[in-house]
């Protein structure tokens, strides 16, 4: 470790109030506020006042003892009250750096830039809120530069010392952020919840409501009494106005969160900004990352476009902080692959998964279907309540509709496993495919229960770290788990970790020991 | 192996005995039927399955990777290699204390490809450790610069 740098430098003074935790304030509050609502009106200023003056000197010291310094290779930071905590942050163990502007910083130029390394700790490594602009930029360049040194040091790419060159790499348009609000897995969820809604409304209230809404229009207008229609159409509309609701907010929330969302590649990083209001900027260093993730529900699918995930193994799963391209149309999904996986020219050719495996996923869907049904008329016949005789009939309905979808979970099972990446693909209405660099698999397992013995089916898992989880390979023949299971260690054992290449340079497959699939 | 037979006994005696009275309260007659298939449950569990786990659990050094076989209904197996390995724990329960025994926690950058090797003697808990340790060391050694970082 180097000598000692200076750790002198501070957050903006702003940082008194733009880096209270709402959450701790919530907590904090809660019981004092009860209390003063128990003792009365005045009680509550009284307390708030000098919860606001304690809160304010506690702040204002807090922001005097939190100093920090980088001297080109350690990130320092000092900080605390009474108990001080000192940390040193080697800027080549950096996963990911992020500059977070919310709208308030935002109107007065400030940011906050987070820090995150490996490890499995939820919290923020280093979390500098809040800065102006132009230092949390400098400071992030510097990182990058430090960590460009610290690698080049070590016999590799120092051809980019200097100022990097920055690349588009991805750019999506205001309007594919909208699809993507429209088709998200948030708003996938609303119609089901409507359409049980409407069941519900429509069987058990419907008639107590419908003689409720004839009362109601007898009262009012006299002469339209007995219309039976204007039930339904109350009901109808409702429903209407919610999706309509949930359908603007899905939309509003969406723009405000990845509009102008951008990828770029600089030197060996790639920085991804978006967002309206609050604006994020992240960088995740190519060789820091641990997964991709494409996800393609049944409506993108459809419209043929997906979201890809990228997984650092940053500490914080949030996933307010992961890094999701919201939607991108199917034929670029393998140019950005190739470009967030060194050496990866797309999607691998997926080997489908042995027959044997169709029956397994029949066997789970079937069980959920009978689990289902079952739960439907043991409420039919036992519950207290009036559940509608359509009810056992429409659990019913469930198995040959989940019969398909275990035919198409069949269908999407696959995985492939090439010198870079190992993939797995799975799910009937979402299917994800999920890869990962070899060079980051850190060890691998095979498992196998009973009935998937009986079967001659397996379970490859390829394990990643960070909070991004594992590649799992679905029931795939035991041989072929067998013979997977000895790549992935030996990839694991002895890795051969792909040059990142300047941009549009094919680059092709060097031979690597044991590798011959 | 005797571990896991007291410990298995230590959460499967309570959990059939609630079974078995409730079955007896509810079912009445019947009920009887569920003690008994409780107790011959209980007693395969205790009697057979820790000896034949403990047949199945084996583990072993290759060249590249620590190698694990187990399980007896459901087969796992998993290979840690040392290039990967990032931290080793000796842990000891009470039990463990009672008869010599330490389990050995091999920890890996990923959260989920932690393994275990249970009942090794305390004697030899820590060779073993210092072995792991060494091949981890030499295949970091065998990878220069960037290389060695494995996350």
């Amino acid at each position: 470790m180097p000598s000692d740098g200076p750790v002198d430098r501070r957050l903006h003074p702003a940082s008194i109030l733009l880096g209270i935790d709402l959450r701790q304030t919530i907590q904090a509050l809660i019981f004092p506020l009860v209390a003063g609502f128990a003792a009365g009106g005045r009680a509550i200023l009284v307390i708030l006042a000098v919860f606001g003056a304690v809160a304010l000197v506690g702040r204002t010291l807090a922001w005097q003892r939190f100093t920090f310094g980088f001297d080109g290779e350690v990130l320092r930071v000092e900080e605390g009250v009474l108990s001080r905590s000192h940390r040193a942050l080697d800027v080549a163990r950096v996963q990911q750096v992020e500059i977070d502007r919310g709208a308030v910083a935002r109107l007065f130029g400030l940011a906050a830039l987070r820090v995150e390394t490996a490890g499995s700790s939820s919290e923020v490594e280093v979390e500098l809120r809040v800065i102006p602009l132009a230092d949390a930029e400098a400071l992030r360049d510097e990182l990058r530069r430090g960590k460009a040194q610290a690698v080049g040091g070590e016999g590799e790419s120092d051809h980019e010392v200097g100022a990097p060159e920055r690349q588009p790499v991805l750019e999506v348009p205001l309007r594919h952020v909208v699809v993507a609000s429209v088709t998200g897995a948030r708003l996938l969820v609303f119609p089901a919840i409507v359409g049980v809604g409407l069941q519900f409304v429509g069987e058990t209230f419907w008639a107590p409501f419908a003689d409720r809404a004839e009362d109601l229009i007898e009262g009012l207008v006299v002469g339209r009494t007995g219309l039976p229609g204007i039930g339904w159409q109350v009901v109808l509309l409702g429903i209407v106005a919610t999706l309509v609701a949930a359908v603007v907010t899905a939309v509003v929330v969406g723009v405000l969160r990845d509009a102008g969302f951008r990828i770029e590649r600089v030197g060996d990083d790639l920085n991804v900004t978006r967002g309206l209001l609050s604006s994020r900027s992240s960088v995740v260093p190519l060789r820091r990352v641990q997964k991709v993730e494409v996800h393609r529900n049944w409506l993108r699918r459809l419209l043929g476009f997906a979201a890809v995930r990228v997984h650092s193994a940053g500490g914080s799963g949030d996933a307010d902080r992961r890094v999701t391209v919201p939607l991108l149309p199917e034929r670029t999904i393998d140019e950005l692959l190739a470009e967030v996986l060194p050496g990866v020219a797309g999607i691998p050719a997926l080997t489908a998964h042995p027959p044997a495996a169709l029956r397994r996923t029949m066997f789970r869907w079937l069980r959920q279907a009978v689990l289902i049904g079952a739960s439907a008329i043991i409420a039919w016949r036992y519950a207290p309540f009036g559940v509608p005789d359509v009810v056992p009939w429409l659990a019913g309905a469930l198995v040959p509709l989940f019969a398909v979808l275990a035919v198409v979970e069949y269908r999407q099972l696959g995985h492939g496993l090439t010198a870079r990446v190992v993939a797995a693909r799975t799910g009937a209405l979402s299917v994800v495919t999920s890869l990962a660099p070899v060079v980051k698999v850190q060890a691998a397992s095979t498992r196998a229960n009973p009935l998937q013995r009986r079967l001659g089916l397996i379970i490859v898992v390829a394990h990643v770290a960070g909070p991004g989880g594992d590649v799992v390979i679905a029931d795939t023949g035991t041989e072929r788990g067998r013979w997977l299971l000895e790549r992935l260690t030996e990839h694991a054992a002895e890795p051969v970790v792909p040059e990142v290449r300047p941009r549009m340079l094919v680059v092709g497959e060097p031979p690597s020991p044991g590798d011959d699939g | 192996m005797q571990v896991w037979r007291v410990f298995g006994a230590l959460w499967q005696v309570p959990l059939l005995a609630v079974a078995s009275v409730t079955a007896v309260l509810v079912l009445g007659r019947a009920g009887w039927l569920v003690v008994a298939l409780s107790m011959a449950l209980l007693v395969t569990l205790l009697v057979w399955y820790p000896g034949a786990r403990f047949r199945r659990w084996r583990w072993w050094l290759s060249d590249l990777a620590l190698l694990l076989e187990r399980g007896v209904l459901v087969r796992q197996r998993s290979a840690v290699p040392y290039f990967r390995i990032q931290q080793i724990d000796v842990v000891q329960g009470p039990i463990d204390r009672l008869l010599g025994l330490a389990t050995l926690q091999v920890t890996t950058a990923s959260a989920s490809g932690t393994v275990g090797l249970p009942g090794i003697a305390n004697a030899d808990a820590p060779t073993i450790r210092a072995e792991l340790l060494w091949r981890a060391a030499q295949a970091v050694a065998a990878h220069p610069g960037e290389l060695s970082d494995a996350v």
